[in-house]
């Protein structure tokens, strides 16, 4: 084989063309639920002409449809988004580059810029998803491009793509340790400044209005809403409310936020207004922290009562709940300390007494004057309270995850006629019979429960935790919860939506094929939990490797940590591993080239080496075979059918040095005498 | 491409300025064929920088790679004679990087991070790369014909290595445009013939050879300079002019004698002036009293002396150069030609050695042989 060529004129090798072709279609193919469907039809067209010119079937397109493709794109974009300053229009814009580059491949630095473009698009895949599924497959795409991108340095003669592609993994695979170290001990740093998020992505979990039906379609998914991990043994089941938002406004069909409620914050670092006196704590505290999954929202749960974050981008809002200074467009994790006994507003002004008692005078009478009438019988607040809750035990409420359509009047329809609600159906009445009897209440929506995850010790919250309970002020007991599904419903709060529905078997009834409706086998359950526990993982100290997060972790391992001093570290572990691989990767390999013949009879020798006959120096194949009969008698066959073998083999290329004979036989005969002397052993 | 460099005998020989027209046709049909082709090419002349630019091409440069890499038959490429720097390709992917960097620390994604340390890594692992790509490989320095002034000398070069180590992609030469590419993959060892356009007559060093790789992902050029210490004797450019001095020179009887054993009678003519008085035909003349001289053409050799001063009113350049076409004119021939410059005298002759001792000696006229 003569690889001399001549390197003048340029035209892409074809095994790079290959690959190139291949890591496009890959790096591309995750962002096409995202893209409109004209690019998709360009890129397909582009991706069919370029793989038209490689078969050579047809010539690159004449100027006027590039022309064409350019345009509908540069028109396109505007016209497809509503936001030009946005993720998923400048994807679109580079994805639209990237196919169009590939039309016009003339010269080697086409290639190389569709190469990088190649690794840019991959990385943009990263902004929308993170889990290790995705991460593989992205590794997998760069493994291909860098496959292109050797093949594009390759020789044309050279025409192995497998080969090639080896060389990538090798090449990678070497690159991974200093990857490593860079990964833990660059010094990250906070963004410079703010970029575009994606747009138009529905926003998810609890809402900020209820009105009936809200959280029982909410309950349908399965999807992961948050993940908790707790210093100690997290609280039991049954206290795991996770605070969200406060509802505290009823137009007389749904509850929803008191917007003058918002604007007074607590904030780290800021003087604390007035009202942060009213919250005292009791009793013990716990430790945790919660990776929140991005849902477009501005509010984050806690346990309550939360003690106001380190972090600024956290505060607390006049109705002591964590909210979060920007919508979580992205995986966020807090820490947080809170204290499940705790005292808030023993005192209520005026104002406040009358904002938490407001209802339309109008809205459901007959609701109105139940409570009216309920009221008077009671001896004291905490006397009605109890007796609402009872009446919601004993008399037919059903707790359902399908309840009946209800008309203008939902209250009075609920309370009096089709008494078969979900979580909303409960706390929204409750509240209105405590606000119609003049006592100041309000709707908490947030979270109840989740799963404890015992290989990941922390505590996995879905959209199907969702949840919606009461709380009741009283005369100097501040606020105090109260969750009227438990009086219908106790095995909703103490195990789970799925306990409480048991009966009418509607959990997650929408999603057959969620894996928690087979939560009765075990193995599978087992599984589940380790995965999540692994993707757990993933999630707080890869994806979640932050600025903080790599400070405090390092500072446990370097005194005085700070910036300066990590990137020292930095440069002092990065070279000692670049060292210790360049010693790797430029060691002398002086072993002698073995012919794969000669290979195979060593094989053979170290076998029978092991079984206490080595070969002397200098001994040939038919002498050391004569010899080996003897000491193996078991084996004398096998023996003999390989050393005549090998030499038969080894002289019928005598004289030809480049004719490779075929050991095929050779090798299953080793193979045999291998199981063999396996089979034999003494 | 490869026409370009045509056997290099005299039997095809141009002079150099067709030569060069009919390059340049070809050249301008395969830009027909390939409306790329031009800039393509200085693209390719870009990617890979010859000897000939800037720095590298001072004085004080050079004097320090002569100490550090001095002239030899066979040079092994190592530590010592290996350069390593980034190619523009390797700048464009940091500043990918950077953008990829800058992607990470505004949306505080440590995916996008870990991706783009791993191609600094990568960018860093392919150093390694490239430079193992040419340390270890050893070159030696083969023969070269001589060739005409303006032609390109095609000089023979064994690339091998010793171990297990293969290489990829290597490519050498002295030329952007002349460059060879080489592979020692299942080879233990590959000739490469590089071509290298020549200068003037005389002996000719085609300076440093240029032997780099960026394999595997050109991100890195690694290459060296080695001094194969060759060399290749120019002969002047052949120039067309005048005819072929054609001098009928007699020669002396014993020498004729000598030459041929008999007598070939080919006719009479009338006697001049000057004839030899044992050539008259006394015969004839006693019975016509005509005085005719007979003419005995074998006794006679075609001897083709190339003089100095056949032509006249030229620089000596212009003069060899006409000499040396005549050279090649008359090797193609039967005819004996000797040559007379100043301060040279060789003896008329016809067969290849003496045509290369001819040209030898018109290719080094007036300099200094050693050199």
């Amino acid at each position: 084989m003569s690889s001399l060529s001549p390197v003048t004129g340029y035209e892409i090798p074809r095994n790079s063309l290959a690959w190139m072709l291949f890591a496009q279609v890959a790096v591309i193919a995750p962002h096409l639920v995202r893209l409109p469907w004209w690019i998709i039809m360009v890129c397909f067209a582009c991706g069919f002409w370029r793989v038209m010119v490689y078969q050579g079937r047809w010539s690159y397109p004449p100027r006027w449809v590039k022309v064409c493709f350019v345009f509908s794109g540069l028109i396109g974009i505007p016209l497809g988004y509503s936001k030009i300053y946005a993720l998923e229009p400048a994807i679109a814009l580079l994805v639209i580059a990237f196919v169009l580059k590939l039309l016009e491949m003339h010269h080697k630095r086409d290639a190389y810029i569709v190469i990088l473009l190649a690794y840019f698009v991959a990385i943009t895949e990263f902004l929308f998803f993170q889990s290790i599924p995705y991460t593989l497959y992205m590794f997998a795409t760069v493994v291909m491009i860098t496959t292109a991108l050797i093949g594009l340095h390759q020789t044309k003669s050279h025409m192995k793509p497998l080969q090639t592609f080896r060389t990538a993994v090798v090449l990678l695979a070497q690159s991974i340790p200093l990857m490593l170290v860079l990964f833990v001990l660059f010094p990250r740093i906070a963004p410079l400044w703010s970029v575009p998020l994606q747009t138009g992505v529905a926003k998810t979990g609890v809402t900020d209005v209820m009105s009936p039906g809200d959280i029982s379609s909410l309950a349908q998914s399965d999807a992961l809403a948050f993940t908790a991990t707790f210093e100690t043994d997290p609280p039991p089941y049954g206290a795991l409310y996770w605070r969200g938002l406060v509802l505290s406004e009823f137009d007389g069909k749904s509850w929803s936020q008191a917007p003058d409620l918002r604007r007074s914050i607590w904030r780290q670092g800021e003087a604390p207004p007035e009202w942060s006196n009213n919250l005292s704590y009791i009793g013990k505290s716990y430790n945790y922290s919660i990776i929140m999954e991005p849902n477009q929202q501005s509010w984050l749960f806690s346990l309550a009562m939360p003690v106001l974050p380190a972090n600024r981008d956290y505060v607390i809002l006049r109705d002591f709940r964590l909210a979060a200074v920007k919508p979580v467009r992205q995986r966020i994790r807090y820490a947080l300390r809170s204290s499940l006994e705790y005292r808030i507003d023993p005192q209520l002004t005026n104002f406040y007494r009358y904002r938490y008692t407001r209802i339309p005078a109008q809205s459901n009478p007959q609701s109105q004057s139940l409570a009216k009438k309920m009221y008077r019988e009671a001896s004291s607040p905490q006397g009605y309270i109890n007796d609402v809750l009872r009446m919601y035990h004993f008399e037919e409420f059903v707790y359902t995850l399908k309840p009946p359509l209800l008309g203008g009047e939902s209250i009075d329809e609920f309370l009096l006629q089709s008494r078969r609600g979900f979580c909303e159906h409960f706390a929204g009445s409750f509240v209105f019979l405590m606000r119609a009897a003049g006592i100041p209440a309000r709707v908490v929506l947030g979270y109840q429960g989740g799963e404890y995850n015992p290989s990941g010790k922390y505590v996995a919250v879905r959209q199907f935790d969702a949840h919606a309970w009461a709380e009741v002020w009283l005369e100097d007991k501040g606020w105090v919860r109260f969750d009227p599904t438990s009086a219908v419903a106790p095995e909703r709060v103490e195990r789970g939506l799925e306990a409480a529905v048991a009966g009418e078997n509607t959990f997650l009834e929408g999603s057959p094929l969620s894996i928690f409706r087979y939560r009765q086998l075990l193995w599978l359950t087992e599984l589940r939990l380790q995965l999540g526990s692994i993707a757990y993982y993933w999630d707080s100290w890869v994806v979640g490797y932050t600025p903080d997060r790599q400070m405090s972790l390092l500072s446990k391992y370097f005194d005085r940590m700070n910036r300066q001093r990590l990137g020292s570290i930095m440069l002092a572990v990065f070279f000692t591993v670049l060292g210790l691989l360049a010693v790797f990767i430029l060691r002398k390999r002086s072993r002698a080239v073995v012919a794969p013949l000669d290979a195979e009879f060593l094989k053979f020798c170290r076998l029978m080496q092991k079984r206490g006959c080595a070969r002397k120096t200098g001994e040939g194949p038919f002498d050391y075979g004569a010899r080996l009969a003897l000491y193996t008698p078991e084996l004398a066959t096998e023996i003999d059918s390989v050393v005549s073998e090998y030499v038969r083999l080894n002289y019928s290329c005598a004289g030809n040095n480049s004719a490779q004979p075929n050991i095929k036989s050779l090798r299953q005969m080793v193979r045999a005498l291998k199981i063999r002397a396996l089979t034999t052993r003494v | 491409m490869t026409d370009k460099k045509t056997a290099l005998d005299a039997q095809t020989i141009a002079p150099h300025g067709i030569d060069k027209q009919a390059l340049d046709k070809q050249s301008l049909d395969r830009q027909s064929l390939d409306r790329q082709s031009l800039d393509r090419q200085s693209l390719d002349k870009q990617a890979m920088p010859t000897i000939k630019q800037g720095f590298w091409r001072s004085k004080r440069f050079n004097i320090w790679l002569k100490k550090r890499v001095p002239p030899a038959k066979v040079v092994t490429l190592g530590q010592r004679n290996i350069f390593i720097l980034p190619t523009g390709q390797g700048l464009y992917f940091v500043v990918l990087i950077f953008f990829m960097m800058l992607a990470g620390i505004n949306y505080q994604n440590s995916l996008i991070f870990a991706l783009a340390f791993l191609l600094i890594s990568l960018f860093i692992v392919s150093i390694l790369h490239t430079f193992r790509n040419l340390s270890g490989l050893t070159i030696q320095a083969g023969q070269a014909g001589p060739v005409f002034s303006g032609q390109d000398a095609a000089f023979t070069v064994t690339l091998s290595r010793n171990g297990a180590r293969t290489y990829e992609s290597i490519v050498l030469g002295w030329h952007a445009d002349m460059m060879q590419g080489a592979d020692l993959l299942d080879n233990t060892e590959d000739q490469a013939r590089l071509y290298v356009t020549t200068g003037q007559r005389g002996w000719f060093n085609p300076g440093r050879l240029l032997i780099q790789t960026n394999y595997p992902v050109g991100l890195f050029r690694a290459w060296s300079w080695v001094d194969l210490d060759m060399s290749v004797l120019v002969y002047p450019g052949p120039v067309a002019g005048g005819d072929i001095p054609v001098s009928l020179v007699a020669v002396n009887e014993g020498e004729a004698l000598l030459k041929s054993g008999t007598d070939d009678f080919h006719g009479l003519r009338q006697h001049q002036a000057g004839d030899s008085l044992r050539h008259i035909a006394w015969k004839s003349y006693a019975r016509t009293d005509e005085l005719l001289t007979k003419e005995f053409n074998s006794f006679v050799d075609r001897t083709v002396w190339l003089d100095w001063d056949h032509f006249t009113a030229m620089d000596p350049e212009a003069r060899l150069s006409r000499l040396c076409f005549l050279v090649v004119q008359l090797s193609q021939m039967t005819d004996d030609y000797g040559l007379r410059i100043p301060g040279i005298l060789i003896q008329p002759a016809n067969n290849p050695e003496h045509k290369n001792k001819v040209l030898k000696a018109l290719a080094l006229f007036g300099l200094d042989p050693d050199e």
